[in-house]
């Protein structure tokens, strides 16, 4: 079986989760015999193929006529989402609103030539990601004529336009796998054109796979995709290192965010945990990991409270740093305003760290060793951190709790499942 | 008679080290030594030793008419003898002409004077020291770290009795209309403060090379016919006191060698030298040649030469600034109460004011002054950087 994967991110060209997230989906397909070929946003036409487990880890870039090659990425952009000033879709939300179910006839419905006009006109804007979207989509069409594969798995909306136009083209079965809504990082209506891709991709894909519940109900409350349509398959943990260091940097106990600083992260409301636990007395150093717009802000708001050196920001990490930050952290904080998973939660675990995450997060529906708590309820947060802080039994007991449990978090299960959704595309045709 | 008073500003901090996070624990020098070293170097060869060279020749050639004043800061002092000694003696050989006055300041530049008075006698005493030590001087004037005043810092300043004289901006908002060129008593009438003269001393510092400026180019002709016009204002026989203070770096450094700044400077004294009613005075002379009583004034808030608000805001405008600042200080007094001496001597080093000038997050044209003299791309990362190397000090004196 041979699946063409249309992935943004993949190591090491990493923004966020979805690339980790690949990664250990790959890996674990190839080890139940499917064959990846994947197609990164690369400025040379080169795809990638992984047949074997182990060629996951450093997938060799080939060139149409199957040469191998070292290709140089796209650059990788930034995530910020703004309106373009004279929007040609200002009806959109409206649109969105009233838009009904499409009748979907099973198990393959074509994709009308309405919607590849539609991806065309939107995609010529002059809008620098949407730019980079075209770019990707036309080096996709060019590269799959010489590619062979039975189905198309497309990875977020920046490649659904390619994932759709292949389906059209080729009359393959298409899977959309919903990492991010547009509606989680912007926290509610974002960018239109965005939106609109989101809603065609996952309409007319032939199926779609969610990573949580959570996910899936935005799926289907805001784009109206049929509930029979979406199956979610949880996001699961490959770890980089066996067995990870823990070490101290600081005698007082250490409160980790981690992620970027972005408002659907929830640094913010981290920042009010901070604030209130300090102010309780509590001797304790909170740090905020991570790169983002809302750097300044969080700064600025951080030091006017005259905490000194006990609320740190550490900027851009890379790799190696992020699992030095884990290393060093007893307590890990995600209060997530929309999570659709939250792999940070399970890298925490994996480090042996303590767990708060909110609820708004894929990651709840599958943990059990974590206090979850809405992202909104600041108090509650603060009196889980200054009972653990205040009981360094009960403490180590979560931390090694969640290391124990992270072990059966592996993509062994999902990509069982995700084969088994191949399976049953390929055999209703 | 208009005197003139030449006070130049000689001053470089300890740069600290992009110190990241995850330095912290390791041993990782907080200060930067190949970048201040690098810089020190670059200066010296731009303005240090040229300058220095200029004024000496015009200090001797004109038999001591000419006459300026210097304030030397202790890390200036200790960079030099470190990295230059060449520089070090220079300004030895300077000061052995008897055509130059040393000035008193806070040996590290600080804003001590804002946050702890304690301190800031502390670094005046240590400033003295090593003026009386490497140049055999002791100072009778005074000025604080960028010219920064307040009525208190004169209270303040009675705990040196030599001290007689402050040097300060002559700012719009304290002199309501009257004209810097006359000394101020300070409110206690303890000390004689003599005003800068911010157009004249800027047209120098900033404008000269300014090509956007309708007064480009600035010759020497030009200059020293404002100068003499400045007569022109006294109806009633007054003497005029025309303080002319800037940065050091001015002549090279910010304003190159190329822009003619050395041949405009050695021809605005040849000029002034001929001038029957114009002189060159110490600041410490101001008080013997004055023909009238000089006016008290008050300043109960603090000003300074920075930036065009002329008050506190270069070091102290944002909560970086101040939760930085604040912190440098706390640890300070800790580190003395418990008489940690190697703490103490790194912690000094942190509170020079040019370390809260690379976090200021003001915009306008001063953002664009404030990025040139920061060797770090972003206020953000400058504070991350000074932070993170309290937290490991923080961490160590625990230990």
């Amino acid at each position: 079986m041979t699946v063409l994967m249309l992935t943004w991110e993949y190591p090491p060209f990493i923004v966020g989760g979805l690339g980790m997230a690949c990664y250990g989906l790959f890996k674990a397909l190839a080890n139940l015999g499917v064959t990846v070929k994947m197609i990164l946003p690369t400025k040379e036409e080169v795809f990638f193929e992984i047949s074997k487990p182990e060629e996951a880890d450093y997938p060799v870039a080939k060139s149409q006529n199957g040469e191998p090659l070292s290709p140089t990425p796209l650059r990788f952009f930034p995530f910020i989402y703004s309106l373009p000033e004279e929007s040609a879709y200002s009806s959109l939300k409206e649109f969105l609103i009233q838009a009904k179910p499409l009748e979907v006839n099973p198990p393959l419905p074509e994709v009308p030539d309405e919607v590849i006009e539609r991806l065309n006109l939107i995609l010529a804007q002059g809008d620098n990601l949407l730019h980079k979207v075209r770019l990707y989509t036309n080096n996709v069409l060019k590269l799959s004529q010489k590619i062979d594969f039975e189905l198309i798995h497309a990875h977020d909306w920046l490649t659904y336009p390619a994932g759709l136009l292949l389906k059209k083209v080729f009359k393959k079965p298409l899977v959309a796998h919903l990492h991010a809504t547009e509606f989680d990082r912007a926290l509610g209506f974002g960018h239109p054109v965005i939106h609109e891709i989101e809603y065609l991709g996952l309409n007319y894909a032939d199926k779609v796979i969610a990573v949580s519940h959570y996910t899936k109900g935005i799926a289907m409350e805001h784009y109206k995709v049929p509930e029979e349509k979406i199956r979610v398959i949880h996001n699961a943990f490959i770890a980089r290192t066996k067995s990870p260091r823990k070490f101290r940097k600081f005698r007082e106990p250490v409160i980790l965010f981690l992620g970027r600083l972005t408002p659907q992260k929830g640094p913010r409301i981290f920042l009010e945990i901070a604030k209130k636990v300090l102010e309780s007395g509590v001797k304790a150093r909170f740090v905020i990991a991570g790169a983002g717009e809302l750097e300044r802000e969080l700064m600025l708001e951080a030091s006017s409270l005259g905490i000194g050196t006990h609320i740190m920001f550490t900027g851009f990490l890379t790799r190696e740093e992020v699992e030095e930050a884990l290393s060093i952290s007893d307590i890990v904080v995600m209060p997530s305003v929309s999570e659709p998973f939250g792999i940070v939660a399970l890298e925490a675990m994996h480090f042996g760290c303590a767990l708060i995450i909110s609820k708004q997060s894929g990651a709840s529906e599958v943990i059990e060793n974590a206090y979850k708590v809405d992202f909104w309820d600041v108090e509650k947060m603060v009196s889980h951190i200054l009972e653990l802080i205040s009981n360094p039994e009960k403490l180590r007991e979560l931390q090694e709790k969640a290391r124990e449990e992270v072990k059966k978090f592996n993509w062994k299960i999902p990509a069982q499942e995700v084969k088994k959704v191949y399976q049953e595309l390929l055999h209703s045709k | 008679m208009i005197y003139i008073i030449f006070y130049f500003q000689v001053h470089q901090p300890f740069r600290v080290s992009r110190y990241s996070f995850f330095d912290i624990g390791s041993t990782k020098p907080y200060f930067d030594e190949e970048l201040n070293r690098f810089i020190f170097d670059k200066v010296s060869e731009r303005c240090y030793l040229p300058a220095n060279t200029l004024f000496r020749e015009l200090i001797l050639a004109s038999e001591g008419r000419f006459k300026v004043s210097y304030s030397i800061t202790g890390t200036f002092l200790e960079q030099a003898k470190s990295y230059r000694p060449q520089v070090f003696e220079s300004f030895q050989e300077l000061v052995k002409t008897g055509g130059v006055e040393l000035i008193a300041e806070t040996y590290y530049h600080s804003l001590a004077s804002i946050f702890d008075l304690e301190e800031f006698i502390e670094q005046v005493s240590e400033h003295l020291e090593v003026i009386e030590k490497d140049f055999g001087y002791v100072p009778s004037v005074f000025r604080n770290t960028e010219l920064i005043y307040f009525d208190k810092l004169s209270d303040v300043l009675l705990n040196f009795p030599q001290i007689k004289t402050i040097l300060i901006e002559g700012a719009d908002r304290i002199l309501m209309g009257e004209s810097p060129l006359y000394p101020r008593l300070s409110y206690n009438h303890a000390h004689l403060l003599l005003l800068k003269h911010y157009k004249l001393s800027d047209d120098i510092a900033f404008r000269f090379s300014d090509r956007g400026w309708s007064e480009y180019p600035l010759t020497a002709e030009k200059y020293v016919q404002w100068i003499k016009d400045l007569g022109l204002s006294e109806r009633e026989g007054k003497n005029l006191y025309l303080g002319l203070f800037m940065d050091y770096e001015t002549f090279g450094e910010h304003q190159w060698r190329e822009t003619g700044i050395f041949e405009f400077m050695r021809r605005v004294i040849e000029l002034l030298l001929r001038e029957p009613h114009i002189q060159f005075i110490f600041p410490s002379e101001a008080y013997r040649t004055l023909n009238f009583s000089p006016k008290g004034l008050s300043v109960p808030d603090p000003t300074s030469w920075a930036d065009t608000e002329r008050d506190l805001s270069a070091w102290l405008s944002n909560p970086l600034q101040w939760n930085a600042m604040k912190t440098v200080y706390e640890f300070l007094r800790k580190a003395k109460a418990e008489n940690k001496r190697e703490f103490i001597s790194i912690l000094k080093k942190l509170t020079t004011s040019d370390h809260f000038y690379y976090m200021c997050i003001k915009y306008f044209q001063d953002g664009d002054v404030h990025k040139y003299f920061s060797p770090y791309d972003l206020p953000e990362n400058a504070y991350k950087y000074f932070m993170n190397i309290l937290a490991d000090l923080e961490e160590k004196m625990e230990g």
